[in-house]
């Protein structure tokens, strides 16, 4: 009935997700665990998880080097950058693309999903491109942003 | 300029008192989960995890107790029960911001819980200290599957609740918040996997609740956190129950402003002024529900409630009773046809005539509907007070129409309390929009025999033109009634001056001439009562506190909506 702006929700589950991954990610560096290791790995005692061989080249970006969890820091604050969105991007074209965000939610869901901690940003950031998806088929356009901000209007 | 956020939080008694009892029972609770963990002899195993499950099971006892604390203040029923006996202790109108503080909460440690969890799976697969991997625990057993289940709904819920979305679209926030009732059932059964215990095995039992609780040491919360839930439940039920009670829409009437009036018969629906309730049209949508204001009075045969069209639901209303906008538009212009006519005539009527839409004539006859309530509202108060001050701003006018009825039935009655004189204001930012209200204040006005006990003031905010001023100024000079609102009183523009307003009324009570025989009195109660937006609320409190002196009292309450 009423209508239902998807980017205007979608923005919220995008930041959600993009804190969520964040912090995450944060944790992944002091916590370093590739998410499918357990395919074809072996549980020792203790040690946890043997990664199989299989599983080399994401082992060494994850748990030898935190490279996964470093890039996925920086997407998610990205993507909060165009969300926010930051003083220098509000009111460019970067700011009112749907296609931007949607890439950036699924770069960000690739690389989260890769980590222990990042399954639950992962979806979430899906979620929330899946919402954009669905802004960009109903042809809703970002509208410009207001001067000054705020709910001051209401007054 | 707005108040700092400091001043808001710390430098209000009342906010921080709640500050402090708030924060204070979330540390306080958090810190003795933590204790209780790490000194708990019989948990050695699990302490070899160190801080990470004392901060889980710390905020573990945390979210127990916001589980259970979510659904206190949607109790409506109960806390419309309770409230005015408990109306001192805690602010019973601001239960949707507490339900929001406690959200917030909830969102907050369950971040801290999350956390704290993550790094406990990954420490029990490292040390193995149970033979079991991170993945396992995250999403084989109930604790895990139930944790993530209920951080997906929150996501869900929490983004659809914002205000934005609420506002644009109510149903996104109405239908996905009943996702809280799985979330409830997760929280109830987080806890049955066993995680906390002193045995390398779950000790799992075949009776309820299925866990040993001798050697499952986990705080058992659900045997608390799920009286609310309960409570909750059977107050649905009941709501259910209530609506289904015979209720027949008997009159459907259509003000020339647009507004329809929707009087409602039902014997079982008890209510007092200024209270509102929900309406259901199943003919619309069978599953929403929508607020409305009662504009009748407790004494009226009937409940109505007057609906403007401005929303999806209210237009589709409009459509199934044969009052859709084409209709209300030809007959708003009729009538201000008439109304021009009459003008010339100062005929004291014109504007407030409705029209009563007949059943018979049209091919579908009236809709059923159901309402659930009553709500809120402290009006009954006003009879507390020797001076009530009543202010209403734009559509916050509308429970008033209830209390100035209720206070016009009392007055024929004789059955004022201890109220002796009624200041109401109306502050509007077009009048002629409020059409309906007009026609009542009139009524009320042309009743009153004591020319001091009611007065109306009414505040035009907008902007007027040229034409209108002139229009006014000419229209205006010696005729009976206000060009504007057709009552006998002015109408003034501009917004009031609350400083002046309360001042005078100070100065008044204080000399003697605005209460007579008051003189004898210790202590005049004035009490101003608003329903309008939270800013000016504000300000008008705050003018009311100032002109407090020993001898009159001023005091504050506004209505949510």
């Amino acid at each position: 009935m009423g209508v239902f702006i998807w980017h205007d929700w979608a923005r919220f589950v995008s930041l959600a997700a993009s804190i969520y991954l964040v912090w995450a990610g944060y944790w992944a560096i002091f916590y370093r665990k590739f998410f499918w290791d357990i395919v074809g790995g072996i549980v020792r005692d203790p040690g946890g998880i043997q990664p199989s061989r299989g599983a080399e080249p994401f082992i060494s970006v994850i748990v030898k080097a935190p490279i996964i969890q470093i890039m996925v820091i920086i997407v998610s604050l990205i993507t909060l950058m165009v969300e926010l969105p930051a003083p220098f991007i509000k009111g460019t074209s970067i700011y009112r693309s749907w296609t931007l965000r949607i890439v950036l939610l699924i770069f960000q869901a690739f690389l989260g999903v890769l980590l222990y901690q990042g399954t639950n940003g992962a979806l979430y950031s899906l979620i929330a491109a899946y919402g954009y998806t669905m802004a960009q088929m109903k042809g809703e356009t970002m509208p410009e942003p207001k001067k000054g901000g705020g709910r001051g209007d209401r007054a | 300029m707005p108040e700092s956020w400091f001043h808001r939080e710390f430098l209000t008694p009342r906010k921080l008192c709640f500050n402090v009892i708030w924060y204070g029972l979330h540390f306080f609770l958090f810190g003795y989960g933590w204790h209780s963990q790490a000194t708990n002899a019989r948990l050695a195993g699990l302490n070899t995890l160190k801080w990470s499950v004392w901060s889980s099971r710390g905020a573990g006892l945390v979210l127990a107790f916001d589980g259970g604390m979510i659904l206190v203040p949607m109790l409506r029923n109960i806390i419309r029960v309770v409230r005015p006996k408990l109306a001192w202790l805690f602010p019973a109108d601001e239960n949707i911001w507490f339900h929001r503080q406690v959200a917030y909460q909830m969102a907050f440690w369950a971040m801290v819980h999350t956390t704290a969890h993550y790094v406990n799976f990954i420490r029990v697969e490292q040390t193995q200290i149970r033979k079991q991997t991170a993945l396992e625990i995250h999403y084989t057993q109930p604790g895990g599957i139930t944790g993530h289940v209920m951080l997906l709904i929150i996501v869900l819920m929490y983004s659809t609740a914002h205000n934005k979305i609420r506002a644009q679209c109510f149903e996104a926030f109405w239908y996905t918040h009943h996702l809280a009732f799985f979330f409830m059932i997760g929280l109830y059964t987080h806890a049955t996997g066993c995680f906390v215990r002193d045995t390398a095995q779950p000790d799992f039992i075949p009776t309820f609740p299925f866990y040993s609780t001798d050697h499952c040491l986990g705080y058992l919360s659900w045997r608390f956190t799920i009286w609310p839930g309960i409570l909750y439940f059977g107050e649905r039920v009941y709501r259910e129950i209530r609506a289904r009670r015979s209720t027949k829409l008997s009159k459907l009437l259509v003000h020339p402003s647009g507004a329809m009036e929707l009087r409602i018969v039902k014997p079982s629906f008890k209510y007092t002024a200024g209270q509102w309730l929900f309406i259901q049209v199943p003919d619309v949508s069978k599953f929403q529900w929508h607020p409305f204001t009662i504009t009748s009075a407790p004494e009226d045969p009937y409940v109505s409630v007057h609906i403007r069209q401005v929303g999806d639901w209210t237009r589709a209303l409009g459509d199934r009773v044969g009052a859709g906008p084409s209709v209300v538009q030809a007959m708003t212009q009729a009538a201000l046809k008439a109304y021009d006519k009459d003008e010339k005539t100062t005929t004291a009527l014109g504007r407030g005539d409705f029209v009563e839409l007949d059943p018979a004539s049209s091919t579908r006859p009236l809709p059923v509907v159901r309402i659930d309530g009553p709500y809120g509202a402290p009006a009954e108060d006003v009879f507390k007070a020797e001076v009530a001050v009543l202010v209403g701003a734009g559509i916050g006018v509308t429970p008033f129409a209830s209390i100035l009825k209720h206070i016009w039935y009392r007055q024929r009655r004789g059955d004022l309390g201890s109220l002796r004189r009624v200041e109401f204001f109306w502050i509007c930012r077009d009048a002629p929009s409020f059409g309906w209200f007009q026609s009542l204040l009139q009524e009320v006005e042309a009743a009153q025999t004591d020319p001091n006990f009611l007065r109306i003031n009414i505040y035009l905010t907008q902007k007027i033109s040229e034409d209108m001023l002139w229009n006014i100024a000419v229209n205006d000079a010696g005729a009976d009634y206000d060009p504007l609102t057709l009552l006998r009183t002015r109408t003034m523009y501009g917004r009031p001056d609350w400083k002046a307003i309360f001042g005078r009324i100070r100065q008044a009570i204080e000399s003697g001439q605005y209460l007579p025989g008051s003189k004898s009195q210790l202590v005049t109660k004035v009490g101003a009562y608003f329903c309008g937006p939270s800013v000016l609320a504000k300000a008008i409190k705050e003018e009311a506190m100032a002109a407090c002196t020993s001898n009159v009292k001023f005091t504050f309450a506004k209505e949510h909506f």
